[in-house]
């Protein structure tokens, strides 16, 4: 059994259902990403697994011990979980020092050590010398911090994050983003992180969980929900992607040759898609594609198109192809100055190619 | 530290995990539970028991049912009257509060007239100050014969007598109409203040003269501000017992609250007529309440914008100065000459001799607060009612505020909703209320100090609520979460950051409670007894002694109360006052 163990959650406000029988199930000093656009179920989940919400239905376990079902749920403050909030909640009456020993007093911890420990933990977020200090007088990435060291002075198993990072500005952002990495790497404590924002959820997490209408869409580390995803929504949540609709001509266990407008490509089949298939969406991701002939050193397919444009974004130029009709994105080639009008040809790696069902079906 | 995070880790379950098969109930839940049910008790007592009983009343029970009662609050010619006075009062009131208001409210709000906060204040300043004192005043300064105003004009212009009779229709209409005209003005303010400028710099850009635009833009935006302004004017003018006494009662002019008090106050008293009244005021209150909602909801869509608003200001030119003196001759006569015409009384020997040096004594204060033992006992008992009508209302308004901004407890809307209530009804008609219900109940209330508390708290319950209310929305619940979070269970999350945080706010709340209970008139005329006199009691009854100057000074004391204690509020909600005004920073 798993470290958190959550079945079937499943949670309605008054007509809007919120989760639609979640399971999961999270090994211990995992990074856990809940991800997925607002109202799509990821916060209500997590504060379910808080103990702030009663399920529906379902239960959650945490270490074999059952902690929320429909017929009551632990008190959110004897499940030993952290939490970091949106807006931090750092208790603006109390200074910083007694925003971190909150935790400390309520466990009748001896005044020594209490100095000792939020000293220890200041000093690990980076905020010595600030103990004194109001909220008030912080920015938005120290009251980050004071939060942070709030939820791990009183050594939780589990802690639950709040889109932490999504009131800060870009910059102190990444920061933040390499330092909440670097402290889950040094306690090891299971991380469950909410988000709206993939490239943060793909930077930090053992494994993504994408959320959308209060259902789980995919379960899987960075790489697999980016390349290999579930679905149409959870392809074009995860980053830009060119959907081409196509119908099936040829079809094997894990491949399909499509075709698409007058030329056809050959792809690999997305995960759990089985039976015979007509109608379908192939979705390509723009850096994948590459412009001209040359041969890659694995299986691809080309497929001919005439240049509309090309854009110079910076790190990326970005080509619109137009291929029978269909607008195709292009990220792979850093090349710029072809004429516009021109005809280009596509090189694709099959592997870059995933067959979809198409939305609706 | 991390070492030990690390041996912390998975500690968490606890050895005996397998032998804890079902999670607990949350335990917040029956605490919370308690506070409602102690809550709902209490509100039901306060309120829904006394409004029952006047409704049993006024069907004739419990001696027996019957409409005689209502049909003789229409067919009585007494009460007919009372009726149609009280209508004209509310229309009166209602116009003049258009009147004045309105001009006022765009002068101070949208031009660039000098002295705007002076006559903001001064607004302010006549809708603190308790409408029986502008009352007072105005037989000081508009008596038939005495009045300092008829003297001058005598002086002037060479009348024989009069001219002014502020014991008439008008008189009332106008003193009523000073105070309650604060409505008008202070809700039209507030729009004028959040229309936003680009709305009419579009209609200028669109080639909209001035006068267009504000008879096209700003009139229609700010025009159901206006309309409910009035309606609250017109519902606040029915229900004030003091100026209608005081005034209407020596011209023989008699509205709803004046009559019910007097067909209680005969003998015998007559309950079942007084109910049928007291629903009859009731129904115009609740239609016009109706009625004003209705507007204020359409004035939302102004609302929307919010802060960060940037509004236009009309450059007047030499047209400034008849505004300006309009304005000024307006809160002259609102509030300054009301409130300086008591200080002066109060500091003369004799009201009606000429001011003089020799006419000057501070007897009237030492009267007053030392001698007169109706006047001490009002002010003792006024300060111990309205402290403990004020920690009762603020206990049980923050436990109804919680319920409806904290939690998702069935049945929390019905419960603010009564809570709310009373703002609506008569200081007269709660009080009739308060009789018929625990005139029957073997407990030593009624005649005792405890029924004047027990319409206090019920009376201005409301206002503490409402207070509550908006403190804690103010509050993000993520700061108790983040407490509970931590591990402190739901009343130490509620006692060690709620609460330290609300503290300004329900410091506002008891003020907002204590300073209408300390000079309370329209439910404490019919609830005192001999020893249970309040400060508004003293004043009333010393005023039907003809002690002028007695009662000027008792006044002048009862606004320094008043005014310090406003002053005190504006303070806590300052800016820096209140840890509420700064939520979490974002970002």
């Amino acid at each position: 059994m798993a470290f958190i163990d959550i079945v079937g959650i499943a949670k309605r406000f008054g007509g809007l259902s919120a989760l639609l029988g979640v399971d999961l199930a999270v090994e211990e000093r995992e990074f856990i990403t809940l991800l997925g656009p607002s109202g799509c179920g990821k916060t209500t989940m997590l504060r379910t697994l808080a103990g702030f919400l009663t399920p529906d239905a379902g239960t959650i376990k945490v270490a074999g011990r059952l902690l929320s079902s429909p017929r009551g749920v632990l008190a959110p403050e004897q499940r030993r979980m952290g939490m970091v909030f949106q807006n931090y909640a750092v208790w603006p009456h109390l200074s910083v020092f007694e925003n971190v020993a909150f935790g400390l007093r309520i466990a009748r911890v001896a005044q020594a050590e209490i100095a000792q420990r939020v000293a220890r933990v200041l000093a690990a977020v980076g905020l010595e010398g600030l103990e004194g200090r109001h909220p008030g007088q912080l920015s938005g990435g120290q009251q980050q911090r004071v939060a942070l060291a709030r939820s791990l002075v009183v050594e939780p198993t589990i802690l639950l994050l709040d889109e932490p990072l999504s009131n800060l500005d870009a910059k102190l952002r990444e920061r933040m983003r390499g330092e909440l990495k670097t402290l889950q790497r040094r306690t090891g404590i299971t991380f469950i992180h909410v988000t709206h924002d993939q490239a943060e959820a793909m930077a930090l997490s053992d494994r993504i969980v994408v959320f959308n209408q209060g259902a789980v869409q995919q379960v899987g580390t960075p790489r697999e929900v980016y390349e290999r995803p579930a679905n149409l929504f959870v392809a074009d949540f995860m980053g830009l992607v060119n959907k081409l609709p196509g119908t099936v001509i040829a079809q094997t266990a894990d491949k399909a040759r499509v075709r698409i407008g007058a030329q056809t490509l050959d792809a690999e089949l997305s995960h759990g898609l089985a039976g015979p298939l007509k109608t379908v969406t192939v979705a390509i991701r723009p850096e994948a594609i590459r412009l001209g002939t040359a041969a890659p050193d694995v299986p691809a397919n080309v497929l001919r198109g005439r240049l509309l444009e090309s854009a110079f974004l910076g790190n990326i130029v970005d080509h619109q192809v137009d291929v029978d009709g269909m607008l195709v994105r292009v990220q792979g080639d850093r090349r710029h100055g072809l004429a516009a009008g021109s005809a280009v040809a596509l090189t694709i790696a099959i592997g870059d190619c995933v067959v979809m069902r198409s939305d609706g079906d | 530290m991390m070492g030990r995070m690390q041996a912390a880790v998975g500690a968490g379950a606890s050895p005996d995990a397998q032998s804890m098969p079902a999670a607990q109930p949350a335990p917040y839940l029956s605490a919370q539970a308690l506070v409602l049910g102690v809550a709902v008790a209490v509100l039901l007592v306060l309120v829904g028991y006394p409004l029952l009983w006047l409704l049993l009343g006024a069907f004739g029970l419990p001696q027996g049912f019957g409409l005689e009662h209502l049909e003789r609050a229409f067919t009585r010619p007494q009460n007919f009257a009372a009726l149609l006075n009280t209508l004209e009062l509310a229309l009166g009131a209602g116009a003049l509060s258009i009147l004045f208001g309105v001009p006022l409210a765009w002068a101070t709000a949208r031009s660039d007239m000098p002295w705007r906060r002076l006559v903001h204040a001064l607004v302010a300043l006549s809708y603190i100050t308790p409408p029986y004192l502008t009352a007072l005043a105005y037989i000081v300064l508009l008596g038939p014969d005495a009045g300092h105003l008829n003297r001058l004009l005598r002086t002037l212009f060479g009348f024989q007598s009069g001219p002014l009779n502020i014991f008439s229709m008008p008189g009332v209409i106008f003193v009523i109409g000073i105070h309650v005209f604060a409505f008008t003005y202070f809700l039209t303010y507030s729009a004028l203040k959040s229309v936003d400028a680009s709305l009419e710099e579009s209609a200028q850009m669109l080639g909209a003269r001035p006068w267009q635009t504000t008879l096209r833009i700003n009139l229609p935006l700010v025009a159901p501000a206006i309309t409910g302004g009035a309606l609250l004017a017109a519902i606040d003018s029915m229900a004030l017992f003091g100026p209608q006494a005081i005034i209407g009662s020596p011209a023989q002019i008699v509205f709803l609250p004046t009559r019910i008090y007097a067909t209680i106050g005969g003998y015998p008293p007559r309950w079942g007529e007084a109910s049928a009244l007291s629903l009859l005021l009731v129904a115009l209150t609740v239609a016009g309440l109706a009625l004003q909602r209705g507007y204020l909801e359409r004035r939302s869509y102004i609302t929307v914008a919010g802060r960060g608003v940037r509004t236009s200001t009309a450059v007047l030119g030499a047209w400034r100065w008849p505004l300006l003196a309009y304005c000024l001759l307006l809160v002259f006569f609102s509030a300054a000459a009301p409130v300086g015409v008591l200080a002066l009384t109060a500091v003369s020997h004799s009201w009606t001799e000429p001011l003089s040096l020799a006419n000057l004594t501070l007897q009237h204060f030492y009267t007053a607060l030392f001698q007169d033992q109706v006047s001490v006992r009002g002010i003792v008992n006024s300060f111990k009612l309205a402290t403990a009508a004020a920690i009762l209302a603020v206990l049980i308004g923050a436990a109804v505020a919680y319920l409806d901004v904290r939690s998702k407890v069935r049945g929390r809307r019905l419960l603010d909703y009564l809570a709310i209530l009373p703002l609506g009804l008569p200081g007269t008609v709660m009080a009739v209320g308060i009789l018929l219900a625990f005139i029957r109940v073997p407990l030593p209330i009624y005649g005792s100090i405890a029924i004047l508390l027990i319409a206090y708290v019920a009376r201005f319950l409301p206002l503490a609520t409402r207070s509550a209310n908006a403190t804690f929305r103010q509050i993000d619940p993520s700061l108790e979460e983040a407490g509970r979070a931590t591990g402190a269970s739901w009343w130490h999350a509620v006692r060690r950051i709620l609460l330290p945080l609300a503290r300004p706010g329900l410091l506002v709340a008891f003020l907002l409670v204590f300073i209408p209970a300390f000079g309370e008139l329209s439910a404490t005329i019919l609830l005192y007894t001999g020893g249970t006199e309040t400060i508004a009691i003293a004043i009333y009854r010393l005023n039907d002694l003809g002690q002028l100057e007695v009662v000027s000074a008792l006044a002048i004391f009862t606004i320094v109360v008043v005014l310090a204690l406003t002053g005190l509020i504006s303070w806590l909600s300052g800016p820096d006052r209140s840890f509420a005004a700064a939520p979490p920073v974002r970002g």
